[in-house]
Formats: C-alpha cells, sequence, structure tokens
C-alpha cells in the first residue's frame, strides 16, 4: 500500500467524520457518557482501595512469644530475666521449656517472621513496651499495678512482634505460617476485619470489571451504528471502489478511521470531563475526610484506557461493518 | 498493466474473454444464463443485445465477477473466474473499466475528483493521477468542465465522465452495460462513437444496448442473448 493512497483514504475518513458530524456527535456523546462512567468507576475503585489499604495497616497481628520471663511471673521473681542457667523454678518450669529467654533471642524470631510471604513488616514489641501500651488505656489504678510489677521485674507481658500483612486476603495462610514457627505462643488478630476488608475489595474489583465489560460492548454498538450510518450513505463510493478495483483493505481505511477519530474525540472529552468533575468532587471529600488519590496519578492511565476502549471499539465495529458488507456476493456495484 | 492500446500489439488472435458451457441460476431458481459459449477476443468491439430478461446483464455479471457461474469455465483477462479466490477479484477489476447506465458519479465531487477517484483508490500516486485524469478527460472532450460538479452536466456529459472514469486506470477491457440507456439520441451517438474511439486504440469493448439504431450504425460484432442463451453471433459475418 502506497503512503500517497493511505494519505488519500485517512483524509476521505476525516472527511466522513465531518460529512456525518450529526451523527458523529451522536457517537461521541454516548461513548463519552459510557467512558466517562467507566472512569468513575476506576476512580471510586481506585479510592476505595487506597482507603482499605489504610485500614488494613492499621489492622495488625500480634505475635506473643514463649517467653521465659512469663514463666518467673509470681514465683520465679529471685531469678533473674533472661537467665538462662538451669534451674528449675517452684513449678517445675526449666528455662529449656522456653524458646525465647531474652531479647536478642526475640528479635531474631521477628526476623525470621519477616521472611514469611506477604509479611509486609514486623516490629519488635519488648515486655516493657507491651506493658506500656496496655496500660495506656488503664485507669490510673489499674495503671500504679502493673507499674509496681514492671519495677519488680515482674512484667506479666512476653516479648511480641507486630506484624502487618500485603495481602489480606492471604491472611488466615500467613497467620497458620507464622503460627508454625518455633517460639510463638499465641495470635492475636482481628480476622473478621481482614476478610471483610478482603471481600469489599473484591466486591469492587468484580464490579468494576463488569460495568467495564458492559459499557465496551455499548460502546462498540454504538460505534459500529454510526459507521453503519455512513455506510449506507456512502455506499455510491463503495460500489465505485470495488468495480475499479480497490481492495478490501482500501476500501475499509476511511471507516476505520472515522471509527478511530470518533474514539479518540471521545477519549479527549471524558477525560477533560472527569478532570473537572475529580475537582469538584474532591474539594469537598477532602474537606470532609482528607485524603484520595491525585487526578494526575490517574490520568495517564484513564487517558490509556478510554484511547484503548475508543480506539478498539472504533476500529472492531467498523470492521465489523464494512466486512459483513464486503462479503456480501452479487449485486456488489449497486448504488443504493 | 502494460500499455496494450496499440491494438496491432495483440492483434485478434487471443481471447480476452472465453465462456465454456457457462450457466447461471440465481438462488430464487432463475434460469438466467444456459450453456454459454463463446470468445471475444482482444481489440474487438462487441454489441450485446436481446429482449429485456434474457440475459444480458448477467453475462455482464459473470465477466465483472460481480456473480458466480453455477457451471462451466470463464477466463477473463487470464484470470480463471471459476477458480479464482476472493482476494484476487480486485486484480481482476484492475484490468477492466465499467461503465453503468446510470453514471454512478460522486454528487459531492467534482468532475476531476471523480475521475481521480478511481485512480485513488487503486493506489496511484498524486503525480501520475493528475496526469492521466487530464488526459482522460480532454479525451471524451471535458477538459474544460473538470472543476464543475456532477449535477452542473448533461446526461451525456455525465456519462462522458463515467468513460473517463472507466479509462483512466488504462484497462484492457470497457464493460459498458446500457450506458446510453438514460442519454438522449444524439448524445447516445457520441457516446458509442467516443467507445469506438477507444476501440480503434486497442481497448476491447462490450457494451449492452437496446439501440438498434445504434447496432445498425456502426458495425461491429453482436451477439444476441435470448433466454439465457446465444441465439445469434456475428463474429466475422452480419447478422
Ligand atoms: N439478482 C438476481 N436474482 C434473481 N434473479 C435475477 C437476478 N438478476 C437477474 N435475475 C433474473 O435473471 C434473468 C436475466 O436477467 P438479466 O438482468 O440478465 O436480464 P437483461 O437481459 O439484462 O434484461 P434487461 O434488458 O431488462 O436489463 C431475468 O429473469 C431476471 O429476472
Ligand atoms: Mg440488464
Amino acid at each position: 500500500m502506497k503512503l500517497s493512497s493511505v494519505k488519500y483514504l485517512v483524509g476521505e475518513g476525516f472527511k466522513n467524520t465531518w460529512t456525518n458530524r450529526l451523527m458523529t456527535i451522536a457517537s461521541v456523546g454516548v461513548l463519552v457518557a459510557c467512558m466517562v462512567i467507566i472512569g468513575l468507576a476506576v476512580m471510586i475503585s481506585e479510592n476505595v482501595n487506597m482507603a482499605m489499604g489504610n485500614l488494613e495497616k492499621q489492622n495488625v497481628v500480634m505475635a506473643y512469644m514463649e517467653d521465659y520471663s512469663w514463666a518467673l511471673y509470681g514465683d520465679g521473681a529471685n531469678q533473674k530475666k533472661g537467665d538462662s542457667t538451669e534451674k528449675a523454678d517452684k513449678n517445675g518450669i526449666r528455662p529449656s521449656d522456653y524458646t525465647i529467654h531474652n531479647e536478642a533471642e526475640a528479635k531474631a524470631l521477628c526476623d525470621q517472621i519477616a521472611k514469611i510471604d506477604n509479611v509486609a513488616s514486623v516490629t519488635f514489641v519488648s515486655s516493657k513496651e507491651g506493658l506500656e501500651s496496655a496500660t495506656k488505656s488503664m485507669l490510673e489504678s489499674q495503671k500504679e499495678y502493673f507499674t509496681f510489677l514492671e519495677e519488680k521485674d515482674q512484667n506479666p507481658l512476653p516479648c511480641a512482634a507486630k506484624i502487618a500483612m500485603a495481602d489480606m486476603e492471604l491472611f488466615d495462610e500467613t497467620i497458620k505460617k507464622i503460627e508454625q514457627l518455633e517460639g510463638i505462643d499465641s495470635i492475636q488478630s482481628n480476622s473478621g476485619l481482614a476478610q471483610t476488608l478482603a471481600a469489599i475489595k473484591n466486591g469492587i474489583t468484580v464490579a468494576g470489571i463488569w460495568i467495564i465489560a458492559i459499557l465496551m460492548i455499548i460502546s462498540l454498538v454504538i460505534v459500529s451504528n454510526t459507521i453503519r450510518v455512513t455506510m449506507y450513505t456512502r455506499k455510491l463510493e463503495i460500489g465505485i471502489m470495488k468495480a475499479v478495483g480497490a481492495t478490501d483493505t482500501f476500501v475499509r481505511l476511511p471507516f476505520v478511521v472515522e471509527g478511530m477519530v470518533i474514539g479518540i474525540i471521545s477519549a479527549l472529552i471524558s477525560e477533560g470531563l472527569l478532570y473537572c468533575c475529580y475537582r469538584i468532587a474532591t474539594e469537598t471529600i477532602i474537606k470532609t475526610f482528607g485524603g484520595v488519590i491525585a487526578f494526575s496519578e490517574m490520568a495517564w492511565v484513564l487517558l490509556l484506557l478510554f484511547m484503548g476502549i475508543g480506539i478498539l471499539s472504533g476500529v472492531i465495529g467498523s470492521v465489523i461493518i464494512i466486512s459483513k458488507y464486503l462479503r456480501k456476493e452479487g449485486s456488489e456495484f449497486a448504488a443504493i | 498493466m502494460e500499455q496494450t492500446q496499440q491494438g496491432f500489439q495483440v492483434s485478434a488472435v487471443k481471447p480476452i474473454i472465453e465462456f465454456r458451457g457457462v450457466s447461471k441460476t440465481y438462488q430464487t431458481g432463475t434460469h438466467a444464463l444456459e450453456d454459454v459459449n463463446i470468445k471475444i477476443n482482444s481489440g474487438e468491439f462487441v454489441f450485446v443485445v436481446g429482449s429485456s430478461g434474457a440475459g444480458k446483464s448477467t453475462f455482464m455479471k459473470l465477466i465483472m465477477r460481480e456473480e458466480k457461474a453455477n457451471t462451466g469455465k470463464i477466463v477473463v483477462n487470464g484470470f480463471d473466474l471459476t477458480k479464482m479466490k476472493r482476494k484476487s477479484v480486485p486484480m481482476l477489476r484492475r484490468t477492466m473499466g465499467i461503465v453503468f447506465q446510470d453514471f454512478r458519479l460522486i454528487p459531492n465531487m467534482n468532475v476531476f475528483d471523480n475521475v481521480a477517484f478511481a485512480m485513488h483508490v487503486v493506489g496511484a500516486d498524486s503525480r501520475n493521477i493528475r496526469r492521466e485524469v487530464s488526459k482522460a478527460l480532454s479525451l471524451v472532450g471535458l477538459g474544460h468542465k473538470a472543476r464543475s460538479m456532477p449535477n452542473q452536466l448533461s446526461g451525456g456529459e455525465q456519462q462522458r465522465v463515467g468513460l473517463a472514469r472507466a479509462l483512466v486506470n488504462s484497462p484492457d477491457l470497457i464493460i459498458a452495460d446500457e450506458p446510453t440507456g438514460n442519454v438522449d439520441p444524439n448524445m447516445s451517438y457520441e457516446i458509442v462513437s467516443l467507445l469506438t474511439e477507444i476501440n480503434k486504440r486497442g481497448t476491447t469493448v462490450l457494451m449492452v444496448t437496446h439501440d438498434h439504431n445504434l447496432v445498425r450504425d456502426f458495425h461491429h460484432r453482436v451477439i444476441m442473448l435470448d433466454g439465457g442463451k446465444i441465439v445469434a453471433d456475428n463474429a466475422g459475418g452480419d447478422l
């Protein structure tokens, strides 16, 4: 195919779009509506996902360790914390019954936890820190009792690891893996919340995919309908093209260009509209909730998505319609 | 395609169109052509005549591969139409120029662009297009009307534009189904004279007509169809 003829046919496509401008405007309108809805779906789900992510980060897991110091609570007061000299206490408990005897061992266990897949971060919480945060919300009189214990080196809390996960969907699996580590006594978590969050995220993703799929089909139908109208108004040209021996590719090209032009115009308008909508909407949202994803962070993705939808529906729509027409045998030069 | 305009070059030896036992039955069950056998040599001018429904248009459509034959073998310009794939049809069509009874000019293009359109869509480059379109328009005597719109022309002039468009890609064969059907008698003579002129330069011309006067006054080969069969053919002699 020669460049000059491609230029000519592309020009014809642009001319078609203009000659057919009422149809073009109508289909651009419908396409923009579809794209704006798709864009809104994407932006809402992105923002919700981000908010969920924040919630997830706060939803931490505490893993308490089999800490020897805990056994010392009460009776083993004579024994120093972390002292690993083998000496059974009154209740017959030996240091070797425990895995963790000092902070160094506890920190090593933290490192082991960090190596597990899906563990995003691990923070070591010493028994002292644990007690501090536990007593924070207590009444003054209760607090006094615990600080008294701490002072007597009888902190009842074992060392612990504060764990955040990357993917909440793998929550239960990850918990199991942590539990299997030697030295973990018990795990405290809010798995119910984790599951709800995961379910909501999932639901949003599935709904988003459905919305996009349905609207893409609508876009395809709209564009191919416009092309069908153009095709009927240009049957005379098509007939002549076929009579003089134009290849199918040549006959199709102007229509494909028209479809693409409609798609691209729609994509650009949708992007602009969404930008305005988003700014107006987020100004109020930021004031109430604070923290939304900036439009600029999503701008390229959205534009790419719109261009993709627009160009794909333009090209596929026109190719389907024209090919169906071109394959018809007989009377192919018929004008009307 | 090569320049075969110099008639003597190909002479009347090689058939440009050949039908062997060709039948065409439409899906409706109408037997439009039955066992047609014919040879048309390169450089000939052939009138196809016959009453309405005789199968003249069907005969032309088979040559242009607008319709497919049910049985028999058709060879046009070296293409075996019975074995031809859909993809090759454009190549066959580029060897022929088609003239329509109703002109088929694109109303929103001027005369020049209408003729140029036929070159653009087969991939010609713009310099060739300018040269060939001017040549074709002056051949049909419309060089001065290049900027006119079709609705500013008489029927005869419009058909001459149609003729220029059929000629512009230098075809070996002109196919014209009743090209004078929509123009007055004087213009008809002018158009057939033009076709005869083009034929003298070596292009084979195949023309369907109902006009006995034309057939009588221009001494060309006449093929007569009736009920889908060739009932007369004056190849080499008079009807
Ligand atoms: N597309 C079609 N489908 C069904 N039947 C057809 C079709 N085209 C033509 N016919 C029939 O085939 C027969 C031959 O038609 P054709 O058009 O070849 O006649 P013709 O000689 O060109 O007639 P006219 O002089 O009126 O143009 C007629 O009976 C016609 O009704
Ligand atoms: Mg006819």
